[in-house]
């Protein structure tokens, strides 16, 4: 379902027109599918206009084996390993113990997302350099002890032609490029380490080279994909046993696959959604799809950069090194705890419903946390369950010390900031910039009216015809939220001692403060929709094509059958079609 | 003085390898032995977020002089070094910072890089104007630097929502939707641990890295031939990457004195430490140029958009959120403004305090100085301003303001490349082209 994207010329040429503020309500809101007007606000989540196609007329299907012939996905890509990836893919090749490198290529986020960036990234000339250092900082390691590198090589070899060279190559290289090695490519690694060992006269030595031509090949550093040909689907890509073993592992562990996908690999037994889910269902039991899923979290709240938090300690005595990556691992765990740790007796206030994440007041809090809190007696940096008591102002996610912190200046709150992030990245609703030329500077405060507080001086924002239209969106919820501060700490009276209006309307719901939000928003169908459509986007490493929304709908249909329970979004997401096809890409 | 002919006629022709040591030089040490020349250096040193044109904008034609605290005043003492270039206007499809920021250091368009969404994520299309004269440097020298480029970076704020148009300076461009950036370094200890502090391997292990390095090239090219036309350009940049490394362990390292450890620079009491960096990071940049690690650097002084925190001149908060909330006077903001160029002073004062043959770095220098807005609170793209530093080995005359109506934002940029020497008398890409060089920045 296509959206209509507005002819951007005739917005701006409508600016400053009586019109504009109209224009620019159709203009700015934008959903991510036609739901009706379902609280009589006017406000539909679809574009003004805009075009849609009945459900059904592309997307994948799930129930046979052969994909909707409409389903439009991605093309194949190679990706390149994050950090983490890299780090664990080191250890299953080379074994424990080891010293991993950090001096690596940054985790970039592109569209919010660490893959999607991953997917269109190269390796700089920085990044081959710190490539090469870490590939021998990890094999010297292992050619230190001369017995663990025997057991590695799996012999002592006294000459490159001694067969066991070969076969390390052959070996060595399956676990590395995640798929059988070529002869032509042993016969190029044989011929390298002949080249080397002329001049070192020993082959041992030699091979630890070699073995860096397997870790700096673009086989090891990116997960290559590129599909096969599929009669039962004519147009599109499949993709194979050995890749999908990697996109299932690196997924929902960020490490490569384990002996059971590989003997799947082996059989090309990964060709139907039944074998995936098998395995899907298997990896959410390793203790490693904790980090991984974690990993998505981080990036859906866009809180990694909570581990590098710059407040004001004049302004914020609660301001330590430790309590930015203090706020980030408190989320984390929250959603952690949901997806993981489910209730079983199914409570109201048990784990396993994802929209609970909006709405608890149980959470983990440490030392540095219960500054911010305000809780008395927690001492020690270790994170231990808490629930917030009934009426203390704290229910959920949108109320965490990072999210409020995270979408808030050094000293200031921004209620923009914290709008912007709810409609955007929880909503899934895009909010176009300002338009040029508009000034955007507050006003100066009149030094004989009495003083405003930020929300007063805000209201200007919704009085301009060219702010109205995307402010309208964005402040109310963030003023909803002015009740923190910028480190998240809850207040009733700002910098100036004016007291905090946290009364807003959000989605034609009223609501007396931020502690109410969680609950309005979990409530949006945009917002279980949305989480389903950033963990297709995270986990295909590419923005939805409009030829996979019913793909995603797709997804979105079994969350919300399953009661919300994220578990269950991974494995519908992993046997749909859309994660399983690729595109056949004209070649240019 | 030598006419830019005389200059014209190195080009191609065979360029020592740096540095240049007395004995290299003919008798007056205005050129190498043999004729050719010493070799320019060019650089793209960014800071974001504009400026305030009425503090900024100095008088009019050579000698200019900056208003009364102007943003310029620091540069005062440098300014037969600097020429003043404003009124050109960004013509490539606008849109606030992403368009400025790929008008202003490659000359082309920004790059959207998924189409579904208003929100937008970029990166440049074509490469950043320090990776131009890095190719023309690579390729008209007999013996390439041992690094075709250097970045740098001095505040440490990045985006992180907009593409890599707001955390990266150098780019090499997108011909297919790929991300193709330099990443800068932003500790001083990290930069000088990479270019200084390797310590020497023996050749016989150079050697066998070096060819470990050529078999993957091989594999690089083995994979290529499968992939779509977006995996190949980023795989060819794998390979660039690649063959750069196994050239710099092929070669003898250009014989450079290490200079001492210069630490990491922590926040103190929350406050970032930027004067501190930036003289760090300046010093190592001028001796990488002076012995000959590279001939092309970036300098990401702040990024498009920056959110850095500018405390020593009484701002709380970041320097986006300062250009749209501060209102007229803007006293923060101009001195911030004055206080970035202060920076810029101390990189361009100790080039030229390091002697070269008769002259010094930073005559032998064009450094283009360039932001993403003019004014950042209504996110003009018109009357934008730019630096052009360094005398490029006598072609660029220095000290000039030149105030154009409108003109293309690529003309400082053209300018600025052909003071280091690039023999060309166009540039720039699509809307941004333009064959108009500022001839009255030229000698």
């Amino acid at each position: 379902m296509r959206l209509e994207i507005p002819d951007l010329a005739k917005w701006t040429l409508a600016f400053g027109t009586l019109a504009f503020g109209t224009l620019a309500i159709g203009a700015c809101y934008r959903g991510i599918d036609d739901v009706p007007d379902a609280n009589g606000d006017g406000l539909t989540s679809g574009a003004e206009g805009s075009v849609t196609d009945g459900p059904g007329t592309s997307g994948g299907d799930t129930d046979g084996d052969v994909p909707d012939a409409a389903l439009e996905p991605a093309p194949p890509t190679i990706h390149r390993l994050t950090q983490a990836q890299l780090q664990n893919t080191w250890r299953a090749v080379l074994g424990d113990p080891l010293v991993l490198p950090t001096d690596l290529p940054s985790d970039d986020l592109l569209y919010g997302f660490t893959s999607i960036a991953a997917a269109g990234a190269t390796v700089s000339g920085l990044a081959a350099e710190q490539y090469e250092n870490a590939t021998y900082a990890v094999l010297d390691q292992v050619w230190a002890d001369p017995v663990r590198r025997a057991a590695l090589v799996g012999c002592e070899p006294v000459a490159v032609a001694d067969p066991c060279v070969a076969a390390f190559f052959a070996d060595f290289g399956k676990a590395a490029w995640r798929r059988p090695i070529e002869p032509a490519e042993i016969a190029a690694l044989l011929a390298v380490t002949e080249t080397i060992n002329a001049d070192f006269g020993n082959v041992n030595e030699a091979l630890k080279y070699s073995a860096a031509s397997v870790l700096q090949s673009p086989n090891f550093l990116f997960r290559v994909e590129l599909g096969v040909e599929d009669p039962a689907a004519p147009g599109l890509l499949r993709y194979t046993g050995w890749e999908m073993a990697s996109r299932l592992s690196y997924l929902l562990l960020a490490a490569p696959p384990d002996a059971e996908l590989v003997a799947a690999a082996e059989t090309d037994a990964l060709g139907s959604a039944d074998a995936i889910e098998a395995h899907a269902l298997r990896l959410l039991q390793d203790p490693r799809a904790r980090p991984a899923l974690v990993g998505f979290f981080r990036d859906f709240m866009n809180i990694a950069k909570l581990d590098t938090l710059d407040k004001s300690i004049e302004q914020f005595p609660q301001m330590s090194a430790t309590l930015g990556t203090s706020m980030r691992l408190e989320i984390e765990r929250l959603f952690e705890t949901t997806t993981f740790d489910a209730s079983p007796d199914g409570s109201p206030d048990g784990f396993g419903d994802f929209r609970e994440l909006f709405t608890t007041r149980e959470t983990f809090v440490n030392e540095d946390l219960a500054k911010v809190y305000g809780i008395d007696g927690i001492v020690g940096p270790q994170l231990r369950p808490y629930t917030f008591p009934e009426g203390s102002q704290r229910a959920g996610v949108l109320t965490s010390a990072g999210f409020l912190a995270a979408n808030a200046h050094k000293t200031q709150t921004s209620p923009t900031h914290r709008g912007r992030f709810v409609r955007i990245q929880m909503l899934c609703q895009d909010v176009p910039p300002p338009p040029e030329g508009v000034d955007t500077s507050l006003p100066a405060p009149d030094p004989n009216a009495p003083p405003k507080t930020l929300r007063q001086r805000l209201e200007v924002h919704r009085q301009q015809d060219a702010c109205k239209g995307c402010h309208e969106l964005m402040d109310p919820i963030g003023f909803a939220f002015e009740g923190y501060d910028a480190i998240g700490a809850y207040r009733e009276v700002d910098e100036l001692g004016l007291a905090i209006d946290s009364t807003s309307e959000i989605e034609g719901t009223a609501v007396a403060s931020g502690s109410e939000v969680g609950a309005v928003i979990a409530q949006l169908p945009q917002a279980s929709e949305c989480i389903a459509r950033r963990f297709y986007e995270h986990a295909g490493a590419h923005v939805v094509q409009p030829g996979e929304e019913d793909a995603v709908l797709e997804v979105v249909d079994e969350f919300i059958a399953s009661d919300y329970d994220f578990r269950s979004l991974v494995v519908a997401l992993v046997v749909n079609d859309g994660f399983r096809y690729a595109t056949a890409e004209v070649s240019p | 003085m030598s006419t830019r002919r005389a200059f014209l006629r190195g080009l191609g022709g065979v360029t020592v390898g740096l540095p240049i040591f007395s004995y290299m030089l003919n008798d007056h040490g205005d050129a190498l032995a043999g004729g050719s020349e010493i070799p320019t250096r060019f650089g793209l040193w960014f800071f974001g977020n504009g400026v305030h044109m009425g503090q900024f904008t100095p008088s009019v034609g050579p000698d200019w002089q900056p208003p009364a605290e102007g943003s310029l005043t620091p540069l005062v003492t440098l300014k037969e070094y600097v020429s003043v270039v404003t009124g050109m206007s960004v013509l490539t499809p606008r849109h606030p910072h992403h368009s400025g920021m790929s008008a202003a250091c490659s000359g082309g368009p920004h790059l959207k890089i998924a189409d579904v969404r208003d929100t937008i994520v970029s990166t440049m299309k074509y490469p950043s104007v320090d990776q131009v004269a890095a190719e023309y440097f690579a390729t008209s020298s007999a013996i390439p630097t041992p690094y075709r480029s250097l970045e740098a970076a001095i505040t440490r704020f990045r985006g992180t929502d907009e593409g890599t148009s707001f955390q990266y300076l150098s780019h090499n461009g997108s011909l297919a939707g790929e991300t193709n950036i330099n990443p800068s370094e932003e500790s001083p200890h990290a930069f000088w641990d990479r270019l200084f502090n390797q310590g020497t391997v023996e050749p016989v292990l150079r050697k066998a890295r070096a060819s470990v390095l050529d078999s993957v090239g091989e594999q690089i090219g083995q994979l290529e031939g499968k992939l779509g036309a977006k995996d190949k350009q980023r795989l060819d940049q794998h390979l660039t990457s690649i063959r750069e490394l196994e050239a710099r362990l092929s070669a003898p390292l250009a014989d450079c004195e290490p200079p001492v450890d210069p630490g990491e620079y922590p926040d103190l009491e929350s406050n970032e430490q930027i004067i501190e960096k930036n003289i760090a990071m300046s010093d190592l940049v001028v001796l990488a140029l002076a012995c000959g690690l590279t001939r092309s650097f970036s300098i990401q002084y702040s990024t498009c958009g920056s959110g850095a925190v500018f405390w020593m001149c009484g701002a709380a908060d970041g320097h986006h959120y300062l250009n749209h909330t501060e209102p007229n006077p803007w006293t923060v903001g101009a001195a911030v403004a004055r206080f970035n160029m202060e920076q810029l002073a101390y990189f361009l004062t100790k080039l030229r305090d390091t002697p070269e043959g008769d002259g010094n770095l930073l005559a032998h220098s064009s450094i283009l100085c360039s932001t993403e807005h003019s004014e950042g609170w209504t996110h003009s793209q018109d009357d934008m301003p730019f630096l052009i530093c360094g005398h490029g080995g006598g072609r660029l005359r220095g000290n000039v303001h030149f105030r154009g109506a409108g003109d293309n934002t690529t003309r400082p940029l053209l300018t600025a490349l052909r003071g280091a020497g690039l023999p060309i008398t166009e540039f720039g890409y699509e809307e941004g082209f333009t064959n108009l060089p500022i001839t009255e920045l030229e000698v």
